[in-house]
């Protein structure tokens, strides 16, 4: 384990986390690596989200 | 205790109460009993409250003979997945942070399926949060298959799937944030409905991810379901996400046939994103003909790639949840099983913009959907790709997290049915899934009663439980 995954975890204010913990930190944020390389690059610049969600589309 | 008192519908329960040919307090009593015999082998309890339960059925019993019948819940047992607020008992969540947590009110579902007449018997267990599971490094066990108590019995709804299948009650509620009623479902051959997102309020239940969380019933039959949804259903103006639309009778188009609805068949969920177990598919194979053959006009139809929606449900589950969790994942990680801290620690580390455009590329899916759906009743295919994996078996759990199609209809909100279709030749459940329009719960249950009653698949109880 890397001195930099401590290190970004500190930042994040996760100190209690043990080495274990840490293991799976890692694996955690490499599996959502592999969910954020797919958001889309074409988002219009006028698409904006729901603040609060509604199955319906309308704004509440 | 006789079988046919542990596999009692709720619908056929409400109809011998209701004519005084069964006895609340004598279909209790029977049902703690099964409880208590077969229970320490599917652990679908962390707390059975019996004297509660047994004075509720005592309250019920007197209404009834005095002539104030409230319903068909009326005097009829139910079960509440442990993260749900039942005033005066512990909500646990399955987990060491919240032991000694007592609920000072009931959550608006325990409070309307109370006012019904419903006798609860105890809470169930959940995977830790709804989110880590199973897992074997906290408080209580978790609970297991009842077609094979060697076997995964999915999750995070995993005692109401068990405890279902294993005739120990009727009706009992699960969440769904990324498909937790419906893998249960298929996992333990019983029936789950994710109702539309903001179908039934959330007020007193554990949140897990605000904008993907929806509160829905599980029971054996179809007809059940509907029953289980009409008490719970309704508009909660202190529900920031619930939604003000008038409640139909969801029992209303049961009995109808299929002959002129247009279902589409989202074939590529099972064949291409994901290749289903061929067992599974030939299972959906089969449910598409009969239906077919039955007059339904079908047709294929695509929405974008399973992976997407995976990826866009996962990146706000994760930033949602995280919400929830930081303090204690800073102050008390250790009380945390593995499973759910990894979980829960995907979300540490995600910059805000990354949600946010996972929040805009949700509508864009969403219009996608709607699009496709604008042509279509309903649409039907996989829930699970496979039958329930073996429970100790880690790396068949974690490929079985991702081999499902059950977040799309958390990412758009519609409704999805998941219901028995068949079994494997190992004897395991297999299932199929069915989505609606937003609020088009009742159509699905016309389809799925249909089905239901043509395949007779929910009268097949697991062997290991036939006393």
């Amino acid at each position: 384990m890397t001195q930099e995954l401590r290190d970004k975890a500190r930042a994040l204010g996760l100190d209690r986390l043990t080495g274990e913990h840490l293991k799976q930190f890692e694996r955690a944020t490499t599996a959502m690596d592999r969910h954020l390389k797919r958001l889309p690059r074409d988002l219009q610049p006028a698409r904006e989200p729901a603040h609060v969600y509604r199955a319906k589309g309308e704004p509440p | 205790m006789s079988g046919d008192l542990a596999y009692l519908g709720l619908a056929e329960a409400a109809e011998l109460i209701r004519a005084k040919k069964r006895s609340p307090v004598e279909y209790t009593t029977a049902l703690l009993a099964r409880i208590e015999r077969h229970d320490g082998k599917y652990n679908a309890f962390i707390a059975l409250t019996p004297e509660r339960a047994l004075k509720a059925a005592r309250v019920a019993e007197a209404e009834i003979t005095a002539g104030r019948w409230r319903g068909p819940f009326h005097g009829v047992p139910y079960a509440l997945k442990d993260i749900i607020d039942v005033e005066g008992l512990p909500t646990t969540a399955h987990s060491r942070i919240l032991m000694g947590n007592i609920a000072r009110r009931h959550a608006v579902v325990t409070e309307r399926l109370e006012a019904a007449g419903g006798v609860l018997l105890g809470k169930l267990s959940t995977h830790e949060f709804a989110i880590g599971g199973p897992s074997f490094d906290l408080p209580w066990p978790p609970a297991r298959n009842p077609w094979n108590r060697d076997h995964f019995c999915g999750g995070s709804s995993s005692g109401s799937g068990a405890g279902l299948a294993a005739g120990f009650f009727p009706a009992a509620l699960g969440t769904d944030t990324g498909g937790s009623i419906r893998n249960p479902a298929s996992m333990c051959g019983i029936t789950g409905m994710k109702p539309t997102y903001g179908r039934v309020s959330r007020r007193g239940v554990a949140p897990l991810a605000f904008s993907l969380d929806h509160i829905g019933p599980m029971t054996r039959t179809v007809r059940d379901n509907a029953l289980m949804l009409q008490v719970i259903a309704g508009h909660d103006p202190c529900d920031p996400g619930s939604a003000d639309e008038p409640v139909p009778d969801y029992g209303a188009l049961l009995g109808q046939d299929v002959r002129g609805l247009r279902i589409g068949v989202i074939r590529h969920f099972y064949t291409k994103d994901i290749v289903g177990n061929p067992e599974q598919v030939e299972a959906l194979d089969a449910a598409v003909k009969l239906l077919a053959e039955s007059g339904a006009e079908i047709s294929e139809i695509t929405l974008p790639a399973l992976q997407d929606f995976s990826a866009c449900g996962q990146i706000i589950l994760a930033a949602e949840a995280y919400a929830v969790h930081e303090q204690w994942l800073k102050e008390r990680p250790e009380d945390y099983g593995a499973r759910a801290r990894e979980r829960l620690l995907a979300g540490a580390a995600l910059r805000a913009v990354d949600y946010l455009q996972a929040v805009r590329w949700r509508l864009q899916l969403r219009d996608r959907v709607t699009k496709e759906f604008a042509s279509i009743d309903l649409a039907i295919t996989a829930s699970s790709m496979d039958p329930a994996c073996r429970i100790d078996d880690d790396e068949a759990l974690a490929a079985n997290y991702w081999r499902q199609a059950r977040m799309p209809f958390n990412i758009t909100g519609q409704p999805g049915l998941v219901i028995p279709a068949g079994f494997s030749k190992d004897g395991l459940p297999l299932s199929l899934q069915l989505a609606g329009h937003p609020f088009g719960e009742a159509m699905l249950y016309r389809v799925a009663q249909f089905y239901e009653d043509a395949t007779g698949w929910t009268k097949r109880h697991p062997p290991e439980l036939s006393d």
